[in-house]
């Protein structure tokens, strides 16, 4: 460097600069307005940064073609220059050339100006992309807004939903703390909302049971789907088991409610509850009256069937005296009339029972083939009178297992009387009880776990293909036999499916018509669920 | 007759009063009628029967209180007594007399014949 000559210094320079630079001549026109310019010097990153070849000596409308259109500010700015002297620094974008530049322009003389420039698309691009962002920042920003006001009055709404539902609803944090009780809850429950909310919703109500004894804590529904983080419902109403809860208001006074407990889960944590509740005192009073109902026709119904046949009874064995054959006839007529009144009326007060859910379950270690062996004997003349040939299969050693043995004594009752009542005279009908084992095959279906199977078999009128999944329903009697025989109540196989579904069992049937029909029950041993109820069937 | 065993019928209902009393007197028993519990807990404290029939649903005062009230007096603690009933009520009587073995029967159900049986079996004969 030292041994080059101030000339080979500067030229150096000027090639080697990063910058490209042009030396220019302005031209002005006859009002001192500048029109063009004439490159007379350029550098190689001239020719680099703007693409052009060859500008020396060339006027810049020829070279840029339009760019007095496009950049007037530039003929002016270097115009100013290039009469003042006074330097300038700017950007500006060259649409002919599709590229931004930042020009700094100074005058070394006048009528000339040196322009000194750095091509800066890059960095205005990524200044407009940074610009973009920020606009698409703040379009998102004038969303979310919208979204916020429309969110806000979702949850305007939702809360003025929640607040005016009918039901009571509460809602508490994952310790049981109210958040929100809605305008129903306040009314039912005689407390204000601002009163309770932060507040322990065990601590600031009472829930009694029936007998007026304050539930405990862990038996408080919100409590329980809390602990549990399963939906935690009360009785409903009489008909439903469960517990019947009532809420104690502020001033004492009491009311049944339903209550129904979801827990909220978020991530698979129990975060809170939410608890709807009305007030079911209406719903009691109806349930009390069909409950009433029943027990009142039961009584009622009864009593005159009671007395008819002690009389005819009486009559029978003579207390007034001797009768002809013709009497005696009559009156057995009038006996068998009754006794099937009887059981209507039974079966009536059963079925009853059994949609009001009242009926209870007391299981107790019991002996089926002893209970087996009492429905034959108490359906011998029957049996006898038909000359039906009955064989009885009991597998030596069953065990006792848990069932009610009323329940029970009525599905044997209703299989093997249907048996005999279908089966022609002369014919075989057999009463079959066996084990078996978790898994193992009884007919078509397996056992779900160690059973006791029954197996009823007759030879009977069998039930007609097509009515075969009617078999079980409230009031059927399949086609074949109500033409022969039409004292069934059609209630009998209903009632048995109700038990079985009750207690655990399994019951199907095979069947074809005039051969007969097969009746299979399970039992599982584990035995039936103990049922409180208002009633026993009969 | 001196040796005639007597059974007090506690019954609402005539005509099943009545077919007791019959049916009963024809078995050679003598027989006390009553139509409801007060009246029952009456003639049973003053005439001493050896076994009552007692039916639970009566008006005036049911079979129940009437038992309860029966079984507080010293003669009445021990005196037999089988229960008449329609079968609904049994819970009832369940409730009432948890620590005491009664027989009932179902009077729908039974017939004379057996109420007669039952009779006798109580009275140990």
């Amino acid at each position: 460097m030292t041994s080059q000559t101030p000339e080979t210094f500067y030229k150096s320079i000027f090639e080697n600069m990063t910058d490209g630079l042009a030396y220019c001549q302005m031209i002005f026109d006859a009002q001192k307005n500048p029109v063009d310019w004439i490159y007379i010097k350029v550098n190689k990153n001239f020719e680099k940064l703007t693409g052009l070849k060859n500008a020396k000596g060339k006027k810049v409308s020829k070279l840029i073609p339009g760019i007095s259109a496009s950049n007037p500010e530039l003929f002016k700015i270097y115009g100013q220059v290039s009469l003042t002297g006074k330097p300038e620094r700017f950007e500006t974008y060259v649409a002919p050339l599709s590229r931004w530049f930042l020009v700094s322009v100074f005058s070394p003389q006048k009528n000339f100006f040196v322009a000194l420039f750095q091509n800066i698309t890059d960095r205005k691009q990524i200044e407009k992309n940074l610009e973009d962002a920020r606009i698409a920042a703040v379009n998102v920003l004038d969303d979310l807004f919208v979204e916020k006001s429309k969110v806000e009055t979702a949850k305007a709404k939702e809360e003025a939903i929640l607040m005016s539902i009918g039901d009571g609803l509460i809602t508490t944090d994952e310790k049981g703390n109210t958040i929100f009780i809605n305008k129903a809850a306040e009314k039912l429950l005689g407390i204000k909302n601002e009163e309770i909310s932060g507040k322990s919703f065990f601590e600031s109500t009472t829930i009694e049971n029936e007998e007026g004894v304050a539930v405990p804590l862990e038996k408080r529904p919100i409590h329980m789907a809390l602990a549990t983080g399963t939906t935690t419902t009360t009785t409903t109403t009489t008909t439903t088991t469960g517990p019947t809860y009532y809420y104690v208001r502020k001033d004492k006074t009491k009311f049944p409610a339903a209550i129904t407990v979801t827990p909220v889960i978020l991530s698979g944590k129990v975060i809170g509850a939410i608890g709807v509740f009305h007030d079911i005192t209406k719903e009691r009073e109806i349930d009390h009256a069909k409950s009433e109902f029943v027990s009142l026709a039961s009584h009622q119904l009864r009593t005159p069937l009671t007395a008819i046949g002690w009389y005819v009874e009486m009559l029978q064995s003579g207390d007034a005296g001797v009768l002809n054959d013709k009497q005696n006839k009559y009156l057995s007529e009038i006996y068998t009339g009754n006794k099937r009144m009887v059981e209507l009326v039974n079966a009536l007060l059963n079925v009853s029972r059994i949609e009001l859910g009242t009926f209870v379950v007391e299981p107790e270690p019991t002996d089926v083939v002893l209970l087996a062996r009492s429905v034959v004997d108490e359906q011998k003349s029957q049996i006898e009178a038909k000359k039906l040939k009955l064989s009885e299969k009991y597998a030596k050693d069953l065990p006792l297992f848990n069932a009610d043995p009323k329940l029970l004594r009525m599905v044997f009752q209703n299989l093997l009387s249907n048996a005999v009542k279908y089966t022609p005279k002369g014919g075989a009908i057999e009463f079959a009880l066996w084990m078996v084992k978790g898994g193992e095959s009884v007919d078509v279906q397996k056992a779900d776990e160690d059973s006791i199977a029954v197996k009823v078999t007759d030879a009977g009128y069998g039930i007609p293909k097509k009515q075969q999944n009617q078999i079980f329903t409230k009031f059927f009697r399949a086609d074949n036999v109500r033409k022969k025989d039409t004292e069934g109540t059609g209630l009998g196989l209903y009632i048995v499916k109700a038990i079985i579904d009750h207690s655990g069992s399994k019951i199907w049937f095979e069947s074809v018509e005039n051969k007969g029909a097969i009746f299979y029950v399970t039992l599982p041993l584990s035995g039936m669920k103990k049922k409180e109820g208002a009633k026993a069937l009969i | 007759m001196e040796n005639k065993k007597t059974i007090l019928i506690i019954e609402d209902e005539r005509s099943l009063r009545e077919a007791l009393r019959d049916k009963l007197t024809r078995e050679g028993f003598s027989t006390l009628e009553a139509k409801n519990g007060e009246e029952g807990l009456d003639v049973a404290l003053r005439e001493h029967p050896e076994l009552i029939l007692l039916d639970i649903v009566m008006p005036v005062m049911d079979g129940m209180t009437m038992l309860k009230q029966l079984r507080e007096n010293a003669w009445g603690k021990n005196v037999k007594i089988i229960i008449l009933t329609n079968l609904s009520d049994i819970e009832k009587i369940a409730d009432s007399v948890k620590n005491e073995v009664y027989d009932y029967l179902v009077k729908t159900d039974w017939k004379l014949e057996d109420v007669v049986t039952k009779v006798r079996e109580r009275l140990g004969e």
